[in-house]
């Protein structure tokens, strides 16, 4: 058995004892067979997200393509939420359940086949969470931002906004000097939430310019690029003063270009503030030389059935019509918000993932995202552990290459988001799916994204977040290379 | 014997699209997975499918694709006699070496003709051997030695020019010489004109000069206008200038007619920094715009630079357009 400890919380002491003596009370009592004890890898993380998809106790079967089981089995122990009285009993209920057979719903309504995350319900819930966002925010009666930590948005931070201004007008007096500055100086946000921070940019550009004397505020053109077209609309009056220098762009931030294909290499600035977090991801883990395919399942587990069925008046044998009636339609079925967010809010905080790992053995055809094919993966993970499991990051990948041909040669994309910089830190912690509020968020797999823009012609690299205290996030920051 | 090209020639400006396979191929050889003999074999294959394309497309001019060149420097980088490449400096094939010259370039050959033979073998069509030109590769090799970017390109124009000479006499009779970094570095322009003729004196051939604003992983380096060339250039003695003009629009045309320039024309009609298929109306146009201010005698049919980045099909019905956008201009012609 491997025992793999993933992080440095004065908990995990005592807890690994009891693991360990847990495991070996199973083998003793001929619950755990030789063979399975030796391929078993026994995984102790610490979930950083106070309402995440795990169970304290939970264990993953391997498969081959084809549905065989794979000799590989990972069980997952949540030092955070584990009990230690029931670990014992709980393990065992793991590894029975991961087996394969009639007992792997027992307990559990899914909600879905096994699937890639990505395509998992799970996103259906969260694109729900910001289609009706201000009916959350009535039923918490708090903001977002809120929920975020530090209590507001990185992208607003003033003295982040106030350096960035500071750089950009640099830039544009270089390209002046050599008379490279294009009559249009064109800058991007995607994911503008309420404008705050285009406007505060705005503001302060002004101010700039006017002091330096460069007069380049009339040649800005400030695309705010977001999905929904109400957060377009909100965002408005928060630029008024600045009307004219913007354009408000309605686009999938997963595929940018589409929506701008007039600005290709045009753009000297693109920002995004907590958007890659927010994008549907999966999952790979490597294991013995092998990779394997992370698939899950959505369940809500029967006694949050039984409990938000009694209380909203809906037969467990109904209720999984009664969710995708509500993902699909609102709150009718419920008459109205009022019962139906609370019945949402609570069914959000009761579903969880469990997941079972498929060998990728033909690799070539993985329908991997755009910018990344078997090749490139292999290359990426050369230098990486032989053991571990990342992210592919599918929808921030996707997103940040068809971003990337918006760029002008001498332009710059900063993305602040919470990265993970180099493939090796995965073997330091747990890097989600947690939830906040009713959305998802992951970690980025920015090692990831760093190794593809480079085969795609741009340097990707890191820099921290000085701006406040004791934050995860970081800033990527991408230019063109040569 | 010359070979007779029809009005408005066409061609790509030098490179074919590199497929995947060879890509992973050329990285298989850096990480050592396959040999050299067998890497030489595949380039081989590679090259005689692009003649082949660029033949089946109807192109009139044909050049080996350039596949064999990881980029447009290491391959003359790892040629130029004298010149020190740390073979460990790159992990992926399209990143440049880090090289640099760290004593006077010796005259030596540096084994052109090889590749160039081998088009000529392949192909009956009229053939064009591209180089890169001594003003980009000073800006890749890291001068240690000459007291200047000017002396250095300077003397690897003047081992390049017998191997220009070499190439006409093994029967190459169109030559392109690739400055794109001119646009990057306006200022380098006098000295860079200068160089341009050391490396061409002597040399009996059509000679061209291509400058674009960069093409490096499929993407400009710069932006501008051409109108910083002008009318340095004219000091060039150089029968063509290649231009790109498709992406960037045809505003920079009237500088030919506002400086008189006495060159013929490479027009570029065909934008291979996007995937989207020109039809061949667009082709047409660019044509036409182009033939208001030179003769149709005096413009060939070009990509706006190399197709190294498009993916293959892309690429063929690239050409396919050009070559049909071609005839209809022709056609109105008469000819």
């Amino acid at each position: 058995m491997i025992l793999k400890l993933n992080h440095l919380k004065v908990k995990a002491a005592a807890t690994t004892q009891r693991v360990i003596e847990a495991v070996y009370a199973l083998v003793e009592e001929g619950l755990i067979d030789q063979g399975q004890f030796a391929r078993l890898q026994v995984e102790l993380d610490w979930i950083q997200y106070k309402s995440n998809f795990r169970e304290g106790v939970t264990a993953t079967q391997g498969y081959k393509a084809f549905g065989q089981p794979a000799p590989i089995m990972d069980v997952h122990i949540d030092t955070r939420q584990v009990v230690l009285e029931t670990l014992r009993e709980d393990l065992l209920c793991a590894l029975n359940r991961a087996k394969s057979g009639s007992e792997q719903d027992a307990g559990r309504l899914p909600l879905e086949e096994f699937q890639s995350l990505r395509s998992s319900i799970v996103w259906t819930f969260n694109r729900f969470f910001w289609r009706h966002l201000l009916a959350w925010e009535a039923a918490t009666g708090q903001g977002y931002d809120k929920a975020l930590p530090g209590g507001s948005s990185d992208g607003h931070n003033p003295l982040a906004v106030a350096d960035d201004v500071a750089e950009f007008l640099d830039l544009l007096c270089a390209l002046q000097t050599k008379n490279q500055l294009p009559a249009e100086v064109n800058l991007l946000e995607i994911g503008v939430g309420s404008g705050s921070r285009c406007a505060q940019w705005l503001n302060l550009f002004h101010q700039l310019d006017q002091q330096r004397g460069t007069g380049l505020y009339s040649r800005v053109c400030f695309y705010m690029g977001d999905y929904s077209l109400d957060t377009l609309n909100k965002a408005k009056p928060n630029v008024a003063k600045h009307i004219d220098q913007c354009r408000f762009i309605q686009l999938d931030a997963i595929n940018p270009i589409k929506s701008l294909p007039h600005l290709r290499h045009k753009i000297l600035q693109v920002h995004l503030t907590n958007v890659y977090d927010n994008l549907p991801d999966e999952e790979v883990v490597r294991r013995d030389g092998k990779l394997y395919f992370v698939q899950v399942r959505a369940y809500v587990p029967d006694a949050a059935v039984n409990s938000l069925g009694g209380k909203y008046g809906i037969p467990p044998e109904l209720f999984r019509d009664r969710v995708y009636h509500m993902l699909e339609s609102g709150f009718d079925s419920f008459g109205g918000p009022e019962h139906g967010v609370p019945f949402w809010q609570e069914l959000w905080a009761a579903v969880r993932l469990e997941e079972r790992l498929v060998q990728l053995e033909d690799l070539p055809e993985f329908p991997f995202p755009e910018g990344l094919d078997a090749g490139k993966l292999e290359d990426i993970l050369q230098d990486a552990p032989t053991d571990f499991r990342f992210h592919l990051s599918s929808g921030a990948l996707e997103s940040f290459i068809r971003t990337l041909p918006l760029l002008h040669p001498s332009g710059y994309m900063q993305v602040f988001d919470i990265f993970v910089t180099d493939m090796a830190q995965y073997r330091t912690g747990f890097f989600g799916p947690g939830k906040l509020d009713g959305s998802l968020l992951n970690w980025v797999n920015g090692a990831l994204l760093k190794e593809v823009a480079q085969r795609e012609g741009y340097n990707v690299n890191f820099r921290p977040f000085k701006y406040r205290a004791n934050t995860h996030t970081s800033i990527l920051y991408t230019t063109r290379r040569e | 014997m010359p070979m007779t090209l029809p009005i408005l020639p066409t061609a790509i400006v030098g490179s074919y699209a590199m497929p995947g396979w060879l890509e992973r191929l050329k990285t298989d050889y850096f990480a050592r997975r396959i040999s050299r003999h067998d890497l030489d074999e595949i380039y081989d294959a590679a090259v005689k499918a692009a003649i082949k394309d660029q033949e089946t497309s109807g192109l009139d001019i044909i050049t080996d694709g350039e596949l064999r060149r990881d980029n447009m420097v290491d391959y003359f980088a790892e040629r130029l006699p004298g010149v020190q490449i740390d073979r460990s400096s790159k992990k992926f094939y399209y990143d440049f070496y880090d090289s640099a010259v760290v004593s006077k370039l010796p005259m030596a050959s540096m084994g052109l003709v090889q590749d160039f033979n081998f088009l000529h073998t392949y192909t009956e069509h009229a053939a064009k051997f591209c180089v890169t030109g001594p003003h980009c590769l000073t800006k890749r090799i890291r001068n240690q030695f000459y007291p200047s970017e000017e002396a250095f390109a300077t003397d690897i124009a003047r081992v390049m020019n017998l191997e220009l000479k070499a190439l006409v006499k093994a029967g190459a009779t169109l030559i392109q010489i690739d400055e794109p970094y001119y646009s990057g570095f306006p200022e380098d322009l006098a000295w860079g004109v200068n160089v341009i003729n050391t490396l061409v004196e002597g040399v009996d051939a059509k000679i061209s000069v291509h400058i674009c604003y960069g093409n490096r992983y499929g993407k400009p380096s710069w932006e501008g206008s051409y109108r910083y060339l002008f009318p340095t250039i004219l000091k060039a003695k150089v029968h063509q200038l290649t231009l790109e003009f498709a992406r960037r629009g045809g505003e920079d045309l009237d500088l030919f007619k506002e400086f008189n320039a006495p060159f013929d024309l490479g027009l570029g009609v065909i934008d291979v920094k996007n995937t989207d298929i020109e039809t061949p109306d667009m082709v047409a146009e660019h044509i036409r715009k182009a033939l208001d201010v030179l003769p149709a005698e005096r413009i060939q049919i070009l990509t706006d630079c190399g197709c190294f980045h498009l993916p293959r099909d892309v690429t063929f019905a690239k050409m396919k357009a050009m070559v049909e956008g071609t005839k209809i201009v022709r056609k109105e012609l008469g000819k």
